[in-house]
């Protein structure tokens, strides 16, 4: 009963595309037809057709998974509110969704171009070929870049958020200084996956990397002394709070200790010491 | 129609200064844009509205009175406003949005010291309010199965180490736990097992537990029927600039000293 019903189904199927076989695989029950009614339509139509429907079926799937993946992550939370996100939203959609449908396009265009090599396309092979090559550079800079701007308006809001404590007009440089770094580095990458010449621009990079740690250091090197020291104290608690110590010129009871400083008192006149004093001149620890 | 807005006109006639407690920010638009000829003051957690003239509620009272007094007593200690003005203060009584106007006539008698606990202690506010959050929510744990009690002594850590003695060895030992710390949530059960107070710095980190108090306790006066945990937290903040956050084992009430003197009581369960 089977037999005769998947003959037919193959026969239906196959009168559309090939012109041969169709009645005789209708009147005849036994396997030997449906193999023949598959066998008149040229292989490489198969083929292409099977690849194409996996193809389709691999992108929606890859599509979904990604999307999940991501918001299991908890990629949206993390986006929440920049600018990029909240630019999309205004088209409905939001950024996973995007990087969903980019990577189902990406499928969609590897399928294509595997159909096309299938089905024996000839015709300017050259351009189909560097296609080929230049697909997943170009996909793999778009999601550069877009990781880029995301993580460039995070970086803008976090260190934004940090500083709201600091009321101080000029602060607000500091978010869009970090923000267009990580947006100059993202186009960055992305330019040079794509091949084009960014030589200019990676000495650019350098030179302002350069001047960003050199004057970055000079300006802070007390302060990254102090935490280096401050490291060990906390690590290693040489004196705690409540001892009674003598640092350089004072003495006192250790009230504090941090990163950078160590408070002591003495009689209502608090000292707050930077701990890199505490390595140059050593501590005295009182025991009484 | 007419009488209900007269009843509400008497209620905010000649008053000198409008207290928006914890407003959201289309609610303190409409105050701000209106241009008022009152003061406009706003007490929240915190100035998230970005109003000009801002009283911190360093917790959030559940209790009505409690809440009000705590922000006219900390307008009146930034002088906001003035003793013996009428204010009007807009307070949220049930869930939801600001549900109540109620006209308060400030008196001097309104300075019990709780704006000065939180403002003006060594401590920081925060830490203060984290402490304060710590014992309360020990206070309700510790009340489902056994009561608990706890003594915490806030600020001026380095004078009240040298004036305590270690009863045990000190688990927070090379550690850097601060109050507030999400870990400190996770500790809360350990907590009520030790014994001795708690020494935690200025800055919020825990120098010490199981410390036993030393100080000198003649004169120091608290109410009758406080046991010795109250006794020492109340002694060793008049010997010291430290501030003492107690939570009762008997009553289950979380009490606050300073300068030997008992000044806040709250009751967990309220919070």
């Amino acid at each position: 009963m089977t037999g005769v019903e998947a003959g037919a189904g193959a026969g239906s199927g196959a009168a559309g595309v090939g012109p041969a076989g169709s009645g005789v695989a209708l009147a005849q029950v036994d396997t030997g037809t449906v193999t023949s009614a598959f066998g008149a339509v040229p292989r490489s139509v198969w083929l292409g057709a099977i690849v194409a429907v996996a193809g389709v079926v691999l992108a929606v799937l890859l599509g979904a998974f990604t999307t999940r993946v991501l918001v299991r992550l908890g990629v949206p939370d993390a986006v929440e509110g920049t600018a990029f996100d909240r630019t999309v939203r205004e088209f409905d959609t939001s950024t996973v969704d995007v990087l969903g449908s980019l990577v189902r396009l990406f499928v969609l265009g590897v399928t294509f171009l595997g159909v096309l090599s299938i089905a024996n396309v000839t015709v300017a092979a050259g351009f189909w070929g560097r296609t080929v090559q230049f697909l997943p550079q170009l996909f793999l800079a778009l999601v550069i870049l877009i990781v880029g701007v995301v993580v460039g308006d995070k970086v803008q809001l976090v260190i934004g958020e940090r500083l709201t404590g600091v009321k101080l007009p000029e602060v607000g440089l500091f978010p869009r200084l970090a923000k267009f770094t990580v947006f100059y580095v993202a186009v960055l990458i992305a330019l040079s996956q794509l091949g084009v010449a960014t030589l200019a621009l990676v000495v650019l990079l350098a030179a302002y990397l350069f001047a960003v740690v050199f004057l970055g250091g000079l300006a802070l090197s007390d302060l990254l002394q102090s935490a280096a020291a401050g490291s060990y104290l906390l690590l290693e608690q040489p004196y705690a709070i409540g001892d009674e110590v003598v640092i350089g010129d004072h003495r006192g009871i250790v009230q504090e200790v941090n990163l950078f400083v160590t408070h002591i008192e003495d009689d209502g006149e608090e000292f707050v010491v930077p701990n890199s004093t505490v390595f140059e001149s050593g501590v005295v620890r009182v025991r009484g | 129609m007419s009488a209900l807005s007269d009843l509400l006109s008497d209620v905010v006639s000649d008053v000198e200064a409008v207290l928006l407690f914890s407003p959201s920010s289309s609610h303190y638009r409409q105050f701000a844009d209106a241009d008022l000829d009152e003061d406009l003051l706003v007490v929240a957690p915190e100035n998230a509205v970005g109003a000009d003239t801002y009283v911190e509620l360093p917790l959030e009272f559940d209790n009505v009175r409690d809440r009000i007094r705590f922000g006219i007593e900390g307008a009146l200690e930034r002088e906001l406003v003035d003793a013996e003005d009428a204010v009007a203060c807009s307070v949220r009584i049930f869930d939801g949005d600001p549900d109540g106007v109620v006209r308060v006539r400030v008196t001097e008698s309104m300075r019990s010291g709780i704006y000065d606990l939180f403002a003006n202690s060594r401590a920081e506010p925060g830490v203060i309010r984290d402490v304060f959050e710590v014992a309360i929510e020990l206070g309700k744990k510790g009340q489902k199965g056994k009561p608990v009690g706890a003594l915490f002594v806030v600020g001026d850590a380095g004078k009240v180490m040298n004036k305590s003695r270690p009863l045990s060895y000190n688990p927070f030992e090379k550690s850097h736990v601060h109050v507030g710390d999400p870990i400190v949530n996770v500790m809360l059960k350990e907590f009520s097992r030790l014994d001795g107070a708690f020494v935690v710095s200025d800055s919020g980190k825990i120098a010490s537990a199981y410390r036993y108090l030393e100080p000198a306790a003649e004169g120091v006066d608290i109410p009758k029927g406080l046991g010795a945990r109250h006794m020492a937290g109340a002694a060793i903040t008049r010997d010291t600039n430290a501030t003492a956050i107690v939570l009762s084992e008997s009553d289950g009430l979380v009490r606050a000293f300073k300068g030997g003197q008992l000044i806040l009581e709250i009751d967990p369960e309220e919070y």
